[in-house]
């Protein structure tokens, strides 16, 4: 017994016993120390039954399954597999899959190399790093809340679009009547590039009635009055525009009826052979006068201007841009992490390196991209292949921001297999047959860790 | 607390304040100072804000909400209530669902640690045989997406009957928490000198003696990493709460994702449990960063 | 339909919606008191109902629970009941009686074998209480299943007095009249009609149904039900062309194409009667819980008129819930016989907040005037009343986020141009499942 090493005197109470003359000649007896191996197996044993359980049998049993109809009852061979890229929703998945795959990872990479750069050169580095390395603490689901949020469609309510609006606003301000049109039947036609023409020509003596519908008159400006039919003047042009639609209904269409307001401030221009001759504005009693024109037959025309919508901001949530701006949240919750591991790469460059290429007169630029970088290389691949593996499964940021009418659109993978499996889908064949591809895809990450680990431990 | 993310990038400890003028700092040394003070101060708001957003949402009524933005409380600071959190710690399902978390969270966490602690010693100190490849298959599990064994696992689950129970998904936690558990330990028990071993088992000492007398002490900031990351991974849990904890069992991440498909009408729920779910583990992100840290980038780099 | 489950706001809003018109009568105890031929048995319920609508169901099975001494017990499924019961089922674990949102789903389960056919006392209350066609509907195979237990009165649109008061105008009685009269002078009075909530896949659904029941009539709609003609059929198309009448309209809908398809319910319903930045909602009666929370009292504030017709007749669509047996465990089928009665359901009924198909449930039953009217709406349109029919057709295809129907449906509203190739969408999608 004593000859195997095993240190077996050595009460149980684990109170360690004093070195005595029976362990001497256990030592020397073997000359080789540690426990036999079926005590390593005690110690496995727990591990190795959860990976039994959670991993090796899993897998067999995905394979086998993904063989399988919905029901599990009859053998369809690899018919799952064929609907994996025949079903346009796989489909759409899939092809989402390759764009998170390609995009997401290089721009996190590059993202935290530059931050991880530029930090260096500032006293606040640490702050800077614990703020951008904050969402990694949190959850993928208050992540994607946060930025379904942010990502809302209002500008009155999501954070992206009030900034780009507020931008473009001061660029381009809104007009007061963005709503106003007339109605269908009205003498009036929407005019080439905007606004609306009044159809036939007037000449100075004329007097006119633009009448225009769609605004609530609780949304007029505060100075408006009740509308007036413009008096005619020799030589000038007149008229009126004014909100025909009277509070309640009933009043006549196309005529000035007692209640009806006037809309104030519209940009009136009185167009001559294509050219704008003369602009007016109208009065709080919606009327409006083009004094001192010149003889002749001239078109009225409502200012473009009057009507343009407000700019209503990005459809970041709409089908187009959903992956790209889902894409934007996992910048947000995964450029700390390969900030940091970048960090310490940097740290660890032998300054002899670049110190030997700046004597040699590069640049600082190309000190960077000819010694960095190559030297960071393994760093930036171990970022890149990580960030990859969770981009694989990505699930719960595209789950939660993508809302209903879109989620067909933002579809990936593992979205899919839980939807099919578990998620109304009921078809658990061909949940196991996206599982098994989402392991086959994982497959190449695997080689390039065990190839690595293999490598620094040999 | 805020030098911990630092001491665990930068072997060479920078001194307290002064930026560390390594070869990188040149590189971007004939770029003003100025404008990469600005450039990052623009950054770091921008990713502070989102974050803000969803804390000051939480303050404000459903009403206002829907009605404006979270900045208007700018200029109406009088909209801050603290009402939606009222009415969620008076809900029974909110306040059970934070219980579920802890109840899923902490024992899954102590398992992953004690289960992959003694593996990794074994892994690490013991010889048997097959154990390289044992241990390369480990490394290979690593990556293994956790949706391979959902369907299988709701089976076998049923077949046992703990569908749906907490201790089905406290151990499927376990399951897909060990091999990092293992490859991390594994490599810092690894890294401990043989003397102090070969020193403890002269001195006769048993095996689950070194281990505990030699072995978790030393282990102890690797130990902590792993059960902090392990913590708010599954903490943060939502696909396996989702297939595998029915309602009455459901985290927090489960509960609050019922809520997201009425997103617009249930922003004032969703916000403030958001914000309570995010609160541990930001206490335990402050609080034990660099552990945290050390976790995240133990499964990528050594 | 979906509420938060993590506050009793929403339902609290239905039964204060029911209690709002007239005080609810006190709860009857449920008749009998035969007393503890089934004590010491126990019995597990799921149904979607959380808050206030549980409180009330869990109410109506106290009198069963009084009457014959077993427990019963109630769990909610959350928001989507099939991912609840799918691992129930394939984990051989499910609930004694679940309360299914879809018949789809009755007819998915049934052919698992999943699902245990009504017999004896449940089938006699089936038979006794229900028309051939709610019977026909919880059957598969001929062999009855399931009991549309609480039903949604789905054919309904409501708006906002004050709004159709400032632009002048009445309730439309007509489709044409809807989109002509009422939409445009509301529009001329610069208020936007409709708030859609397209991004509750849903609530479109719900709009085809109603034009293609009232344009195509009964029949057709019943062939489409059953997929005996397909989606490609012209009067899908002529459907969805008429949908496109409100939906195309950019003018005519709150926010735009971009705000119809990405408001979600019961959002859209504030947008009405908390924003006041629409005039009309459409969806079903149970919009009444969310007018309420947004600060509009039902029967003043929050009107409804019928849907109005498009072809022939209006239509009357009905949602509902429907009660099935999962397990042959004593006391299962008494439970179901029970819960098909008039007994259980003017129980039921007096708590509001609950519409029934049961023809034997007395109008009176119900505690408040609108729903004594949606009731009668239901019994008069007899055997011209249909079954929502997106919930009858596998859920795959009728009812599941992001697919089928309902994706299909939300791309038309963004682009109503190509009736056809829309049309064209949802026959490859209905036969892909």
């Amino acid at each position: 017994m004593a000859t195997t090493g095993e240190p077996a005197a050595v009460p149980s109470t684990g109170t360690p016993a004093p070195a005595t003359t029976e362990d001497a000649t256990a030592t020397t007896g073997s000359g080789r120390l540690g426990p036999p191996p079926w005590l390593a197996l005690v110690f496995l044993l727990p591990a190795l039954l959860f990976l039994g359980a959670y991993m090796l049998y899993p897998i067999l049993f995905s394979i086998y399954r993904s063989l399988w109809d919905a029901l599990g009852t009859q053998f369809v061979g690899v018919q799952n597999y064929v609907e994996l890229f025949s079903n346009p929703s796989t489909f759409i998945a899939l092809r989402n899959n390759v764009i998170w795959v390609v995009v997401a990872p290089i721009v996190v990479t590059i993202a935290g190399l530059i931050f991880a750069v530029l930090t260096e050169r500032i006293r606040w580095a640490t702050a800077f790093k614990v703020v951008v390395f904050m969402p990694m603490a949190i959850s993928f689901l208050a992540s994607g809340v946060i930025f379904r949020l942010v990502y809302e469609q209002d500008p009155e309510r999501g954070l992206a679009n009030a900034v780009i609006t507020t931008v473009q606003d001061t660029f381009a301000p809104s007009a007061a009547y963005p709503d106003a049109r007339p109605r269908p039947d009205a003498p009036l036609a929407e005019a080439e590039g905007g606004g609306f023409e009044v159809e036939g020509e007037v000449a100075p003596g004329d007097t006119v009635l633009i009448p225009l519908v769609g605004v609530q008159s609780d949304e007029l400006p505060d100075d408006a009055e009740t509308a007036v039919a413009a008096e005619g003047a020799d030589g000038t042009v007149t008229g009126t525009v004014w909100l025909d639609f009277t509070r309640g209904g009933g009043g006549e269409e196309g005529a000035i009826d007692g209640s009806e307001e006037g809309l104030p401030g519209l940009e009136v221009q009185a167009v001559s052979g294509g050219e704008v001759a003369a602009t007016t504005l109208t009065a709080p009693d919606g009327t409006f006068a083009f004094e001192d024109l010149g003889d002749g037959s001239y078109t009225l025309r409502l200012a473009p201007a009057n009507f343009t919508e407000p700019y209503n901001g990005v459809t970041w949530l709409g089908p187009t841009l959903i992956t790209p701006a889902i894409i934007g949240a996992y910048l947000w919750v995964w450029a700390g992490f390969a900030m940091v591991l970048i960090a310490a790469g940097l740290a660890g460059i032998p300054r002899d390196a670049l110190e030997a290429a700046r004597v040699d007169g590069a640049t600082e630029w190309q000190v960077f991209r000819r010694v960095t970088v190559p030297l960071l290389s393994p760093v930036l691949m171990v970022v890149f292949v990580t960030l990859m593996i969770y981009v694989l499964k990505i699930f719960d940021l595209v789950f939660i921001i993508a809302p209903g009418s879109v989620q067909r659109d933002a579809n990936v993978l593992a979205v899919e297999m839980w939807r099919v499996s578990f998620g109304g889908g009921n078809d658990q064949g061909l949940g196991s047959a996206l599982a098994v591809f989402l392991l086959l895809l994982v497959v190449p990450a695997m080689i390039f860790q065990i190839r690595r680990f293999r490598r620094e431990n040999s | 607390m805020s030098t911990a993310v630092k001491d665990t990038e930068a072997p060479p400890a920078p001194g307290a304040g002064t930026p560390h003028r390594s070869v990188a700092s040149r590189i971007v040394g004939r770029i003003g100072s100025g404008a990469v003070q600005v450039v990052l101060l623009l950054i770091g708001v921008f990713w502070l804000v989102p974050t803000l957003g969803l804390f000051v949402s939480s303050l404000r009524s459903p009403q206002d909400n829907s009605a404006s933005g979270w900045w208007a409380v700018l200029t109406e600071p009088s909209q801050i209530t603290l009402e939606n959190y009222a009415n969620l710690l008076d809900n029974a399902g909110f306040v059970s669902s934070f219980f579920n978390t802890v109840l899923i969270t902490v024992p899954a966490t102590l398992l992953i640690v004690v289960i992959g602690s003694l593996a990794a010693y074994a892994f690490a100190w013991m010889e048997f045989p097959g154990r390289d490849w044992l241990f390369l298959l480990v490394v290979g599990l690593l990556v293994v997406p956790l949706q391979v064994a959902l369907v299988p696992i709701a089976q076998l689950y049923g077949g046992v009957g703990i569908y749906g129970s907490i201790l089905g998904v406290v151990l499927f936690h376990v399951g897909y928490g060990l091999p990092f558990a293992i490859f991390l330990l594994r490599n810092f028990f690894a890294a401990i000198p043989r003397d102090l071993l070969e020193a403890a088992r002269m001195d006769g000492g048993k095996e689950f003696t070194i281990f505990r007398r030699v072995i978790l002490p030393l282990g102890g900031p690797a130990i902590a990493s792993l059960a902090i990351f392990q913590f708010l991974w599954v903490w943060n849990d939502l696909l396996v709460a989702m297939v595998f904890a029915d309602a009455a069992n459901q985290p927090m991440t489960k509960a609050l994702q019922s809520e997201m498909r009425q997103f617009g009408a249930n922003i004032d729920v969703i916000s403030a449990g958001a914000f309570l779910s995010m609160l541990v583990p930001l206490i335990v992100f402050f609080a034990f960063q660099r552990y945290f840290v050390q976790g995240m980038m133990g499964g990528a780099v050594k | 339909m979906p509420e938060s489950t993590w506050r009793g706001r929403g339902a609290l809003a239905v039964a204060a919606a029911g209690a709002l018109l007239a005080t609810a009568c006190s709860p009857g105890a449920g008749p009998g008191g035969g007393g503890g031929e089934l004590s010491g048995v126990e019995l597990l319920v799921a149904a979607k109902w959380t808050g206030v609508e549980q409180e009330n169901f869990e109410e109506v099975l106290a009198a069963f629970e009084q009457e014959t001494g077993a427990t019963v017990s109630y769990e909610s499924t959350g928001e989507d009941t099939g991912a609840y019961l799918g691992p129930k089922i394939e984990a051989d674990e499910p609930p004694d009686i679940a309360i299914l949102p879809q018949p789809g789903l009755v007819q998915e389960y049934a052919e698992q074998g999943a699902l245990v056919p009504l017999e004896g006392d449940a089938a006699t209350a089936l038979d006794e209480n229900y028309t051939d066609y709610w019977r026909e509907l919880g059957s598969v195979e001929g062999e009855p299943y399931g009991i549309l237990l609480k039903a949604a009165h789905k054919s309904i649109i409501w708006y906002r007095p004050d709004s159709f008061e400032e632009a002048g105008v009445e309730p439309p009685a007509t489709w044409d009249d809807l989109t002509g009269q009422t939409a445009t002078t509301l529009s001329d009075a610069g208020i936007t009609p409709f708030s859609m909530c397209g991004a509750s896949g849903w609530t479109l659904t719900d709009w085809f149904e109603n034009v293609y029941l009232s344009e195509a009539g009964p029949e057709k709609y019943d062939q489409l039900v059953a997929h005996e003609i397909p989606w490609t059929d012209e009067s899908v198309a002529a459907t969805l062309e008429t949908l496109a009448e409100v939906w195309g309209e950019e003018d005519l809908l709150n926010g735009g194409t971009d705000g119809a398809v990405q408001t979600d319910f019961p959002t859209c319903v504030t947008d009405v009667y908390g924003q006041e930045s629409a005039a009309m909602v459409f969806e079903a009666d149970f919009v009444a819980a969310s007018a309420q929370e947004a600060g509009a009292t039902v029967g003043e504030d929050a009107l409804a008129f019928p849907f109005p017709a498009v072809g022939e007749e209006a239509p009357v669509v009905v949602g509902g819930d429907i009660a099935v047996g999962m397990s042959e465990n004593e006391g299962v089928q008494e439970l179901l016989a029970y819960l098909a009665s008039p007994e259980a359901q003017t129980t039921w009924a007096g708590l509001g907040g609950y519409l029934s198909a049961n023809s034997a449930v007395e109008p009176e039953a119900y505690s408040d005037d609108f729903t004594q009217q949606l009731a009668s709406t239901i019994q008069e349109a007899g055997d011209n009343v249909r079954y929502d029919l997106s919930d009858q057709v596998p859920s795959q295809f009728g009812a599941t986020e992001g697919r089928g129907m309902w994706s299909i449906l939300q791309d038309f509203l963004r682009d109503p141009s190509d009736p056809e190739a829309a049309a064209e969408e949802l026959e490859a999608a209905a036969s892909d499942s």
